[in-house]
């Protein structure tokens, strides 16, 4: 068991997946680790972000509380970009997670540190969150299988929100056997997150898909490597008895604005609790008008993306923008929802890849610029904006390192993904990093 | 003279609206939890029972009510709200274009909503040195917002609307009595072109002053040939004067987004499923047209105790309305603490009707009905040995009387016709003729 211990504190130290780790492993429980914007008693919950330094809550997330009942241990909170703004972890307050495969490089976000954690610990199951990919992206970048539930289907409560209508937990790790059985103990209804009460009851299991769609339109701006490696995994879904069939889908190009513009909305209404009052970080001088003490409190502890996407949020908010900005939006999700049931009239799921590049070197991140960054969404932000359940397993190795597919079902059909990559792994054998602690 | 209300009542819940906090009152952050203080990871569940009261309100203000609803957030910053903004209804009210009958006067009602109230701060210390205390046991306590279109006409008016409404509001769905500090209202007032809006009045007295004074200055202003500017103005207590907010003139910008948390509400059904009390002065008008009572009677009646009003109904069953009125405003009320239990209500049926038919005269059935009270009226207890004592005092007098008797029983019309007389009417003429008889009777 001491040998698990060191590798958590391996991943801790060489790749800065975890903010927080246990002293001492419960050797009669199974392990697993919450990206740190889960709250869970004992542990800080700082979202990746300065102002909630010091924050310890006092309950934890409802995901937390089942696994600890079905016999887990919580070993770790895993670093992410602040409040899960980013796509590469880059913008955490507490450390930027390093790619298991390759220190130089991004482990994916906003739950790197959980990727990295699915990763390098075998048999290792991580809560990851995602509001726009931020499992399937991780998962893709780290090798593991990411799984991104329907919206709903686990409750929110003691997640720390980015966008409430888009949130959702999900799991990592380096098999789909692990993360459909854990995806079992964190679902279902939960009187405390009233969007979570909606659910049909879970099956015994899922059907697999016999027939999947091709989004023509996904395939453009994809760095060559992958989408030729993309098309191999297909070959390779062929041979399994699946059928493959390229459709077309006009709106997934109006899925990237209309998403960061309901998340920004979103979060900065959510951010607007955080000034220095009732928890978190409080380094102002209390004698002042309380508005100055907010900024100063805000300005001092945010960074650089949270205060963008703040100003983003609340000009699509004001009068005069809202309804050509936030309220057109809330019509495209509904549109691209539409056009996604559509395509599951004849087909089980959408398959593409799941990030158009492999895990970028920080160096090149840095040259990136914002509107880029968020262009590297452009494929897992269409499931995430209509609250689809997704997964992303590997599908090849480019340079060593790995490639990501993602699959989409209708809502509240997980089992079916899980099945497809039960499936897949049997036809393909995941590349784990040696690592000797 | 325009004016228009906005009025926050606080809904008669055991919990709050978002969380399972008591609504009851405690030390200091003592009725806090996660929710009601914003921490990170805490969301909302709405108050089923809120929700109830919210839409027995709109459907009493006879409200448009939509199949379904949602709510919004809105965001400002200020230290009592622990989230930094408050959950309310925007777009999607529980109620719209309702009305109020004000003394047979229609008020048009615009929207009744639901949101919920943030803390209270309090400020102590010598001024430039004060500390503020933030007490969030009442953030989350459930609210409701009634906002009337601006046909109130004068500062009087507008303060017995607001009593009328609560009246209405407590016997519909138990709404608190609201105490002067507790109430707070806006208030929209125009003499002229622009309006002005009074913010955050607490009480119906400082409303109704509020008002006066802004009437007074805007017509000061408007005689003097100058302009009303459009603004928000707040009420000093102490001065008894509004005075300019200084506040940006545009309205302060709240970025209004729905409420991810809470998703859609579909209240159609459980609207129409509500029944809805008959609340007093809806009650008062009904009695007006079945009985054809006075109108001030009738408030008299609702206003004083809505179980006096049923024994009402139920003597109205049996006597003239008239009748029903002279006792239950009279010896009834008057002595209605012991005579509003139930099981009193068939001999007080029994006694008013024995009145009515004449089988007693209006004094005895007072006296049975103040026994009845426990009042041991003195007068009332003479009065019953008077009678006998007039009877055998003319009888004894007038021997002759008697020996008419024997030979012709009309000649108790003497008899009666004194005592008639001497008695100035205390007995009924029934009452009379058959103790007269009996004295006689036994003296023959």
């Amino acid at each position: 068991m001491s040998a698990i211990y060191d590798l958590i504190r391996y991943a801790q130290l060489k790749h800065r997946a975890f903010t927080e780790i246990v002293e001492d492993l419960d050797d009669t429980k199974f392990h697993f680790s919450a990206k740190d914007n889960l709250c869970a008693d004992g542990f800080q919950a700082r979202a990746g972000s300065a102002v909630l330094d010091g924050y310890r809550p006092p309950f934890d997330a409802t995901p937390i509380r089942k696994m600890k009942d079905s016999g887990g241990q919580l070993v770790g909170k895993t670093t992410m970009d602040e409040f899960g703004f980013g796509t590469f972890s880059t913008n955490s307050a507490h450390g930027v997670p390093l790619n298991p495969f390759d220190l130089e490089r991004s482990c994916g976000g906003s739950s790197g540190g959980a990727g990295a954690a699915a990763c390098l610990i075998p048999g290792h199951i991580a809560l990851g969150v995602s509001t726009g990919g931020s499992i399937s992206g991780p998962a893709s970048f780290c090798g593991v299988v990411g799984l991104t539930p329907t919206y709903g289907r686990v409750s929110r409560y003691g997640l720390i929100d980015y966008g409430n209508s888009l949130d959702k937990v999900g799991l990592l790790s380096r098999s789909s056997s692990l993360v459909a059985k854990h995806f079992r103990t964190i679902s279902g209804p939960d009187p405390k997150d009233p969007t979570s009460c909606a659910q049909p009851v879970l099956a015994d299991r899922g059907k697999m898909p016999r027939s999947l769609a091709v989004p023509k339109e996904a395939l453009q701006n994809l760095d060559p490597a992958v989408r030729s490696s993309f098309q191999d995994a297909l070959s390779r879904f062929k041979e399994l008895g699946t059928e493959v069939h390229e459709v077309s889908m006009p709106s997934l190009r109006f899925a990237l604005p209309a998403y960061y513009i309901l998340a920004t909305s979103e979060a900065s209404t959510n951010l607007a609790r955080y000034c220095g009052m009732r928890f978190g970080r409080r380094e102002e001088e209390l004698n002042q008008h309380f508005n100055d003490f907010f900024t100063g409190v805000r300005s001092e502890s945010f960074g650089d993306e949270a205060k963008r996407r703040i100003l983003l949020g609340t000009f699509c908010r004001m009068v005069g923008f809202r309804s050509r900005y936030y309220l057109k939006s809330l019509a495209v999700r509904q549109l691209l929802i539409e056009e996604y049931q559509k395509v599951f009239r004849d087909h089980d799921a959408v398959v593409t890849p799941t990030m158009p590049f492999i895990a970028p070197r920080f160096e090149e991140i840095g040259r990136m610029k914002t509107l880029e960054m968020y262009g590297a969404d452009v494929l897992t932000v269409p499931p995430n904006l209509t609250g689809m359940p997704h997964i992303s397993v590997p599908c090849a190795y480019v340079k060593g390192l790995p490639v990501g597919m993602q699959l989409v079902a209708d809502h509240w059909k997980e089992l079916d993904l899980l099945e497809a990559a039960s499936a897949w792994e049997k036809a393909f054998i995941y590349r784990f990093p040696e690592v000797s602690p | 003279m325009k004016i228009g209300l906005e009025m926050h009542f606080q809904l008669p819940t055991r919990s709050k609206l978002f969380c399972s906090c008591p609504t009851s009152s405690a030390e200091p952050n003592h009725n806090v939890c996660p929710v009601c203080l914003g921490y990170p990871g805490s969301r909302p569940s709405l108050n089923r029972k809120a929700l109830e009261a919210g839409l027995g309100i709109a459907r009493f203000l006879d409200c448009k009510i939509e199949e379904k609803v949602w709510f919004n957030r809105k965001t400002y910053f200020y230290p009592d709200l622990p989230k930094n903004f408050q959950i309310t209804q925007y777009e999607s009210p529980l109620g719209t274009n309702g009305h109020f009958d004000l003394n047979g006067r229609r008020i048009g009602i615009w929207r009744v909503h639901l949101e919920e109230d943030p803390g209270r701060i309090r400020r102590v210390g010598r001024s430039g040195e004060e500390i503020a205390f933030v007490d969030y046991n009442r953030s989350g306590i459930p609210l409701v917002e009634i906002v009337t279109a601006p046909d109130l006409t004068s500062p009087e008016e507008a303060r017995e609307f607001i009593d009328q409404l609560v009246t209405e509001l407590r016997s519909l769905c138990g709404l608190e009595a609201q105490d002067e500090q507790s109430f707070r209202v806006d208030a929209n007032i125009s003499l002229g072109e622009e309006r002005v809006e009074v913010k955050n009045v607490q009480g119906l007295r400082n409303l109704e002053r509020a008002l006066k004074f802004e009437a007074s200055r805007q017509s000061k202003l408007l005689a003097a040939g100058k302009k009303v500017v459009r603004e928000t103005r707040r009420f000093d207590e102490e001065r008894k004067v509004t005075s300019s907010a200084r506040e940006k003139e545009t309205e302060e910008d709240y970025g209004y987004i729905g409420e991810p948390d809470l998703g859609e509400f579909r209240i159609g059904e459980m609207a129409r499923n509500l029944d809805l009390k008959e609340t007093p002065l809806v009650r008062a008008r009904r009695l007006v047209s079945s009985f054809g009572i006075g109108e001030a009677t009738a408030k008299q009646l609702v206003l004083t105790s809505v179980t006096l009003t049923d024994l009402f109904e139920e003597l109205c069953r049996h006597v003239p309305p008239e009748k029903a009125v002279s006792w239950t405003t009279g010896p009834i009320s008057s002595n209605w603490a012991v005579l509003q239990d139930p099981g009193k209500w068939p001999e007080i049926v029994q006694i008013v009707k024995d009145d009515s038919d004449g089988r007693i005269n209006d004094n005895e059935a007072k006296r049975r009905i103040l026994s009845l009270a426990g009042v041991q009226q003195e007068a009332a207890v003479e009065g019953g040995d008077d009678m006998t004592k007039l009877i055998s005092d003319f009888v004894d007098s007038h021997p002759e009387v008697l020996a008419d008797y024997r030979k012709n029983p009309k000649a108790a019309n003497m008899v009666i016709g004194h005592v008639m007389k001497e008695s100035k009417g205390r007995y009924s003429s029934k009452e009379v003729v058959e103790e007269v008889r009996k004295e006689m009777d036994k003296r023959v």
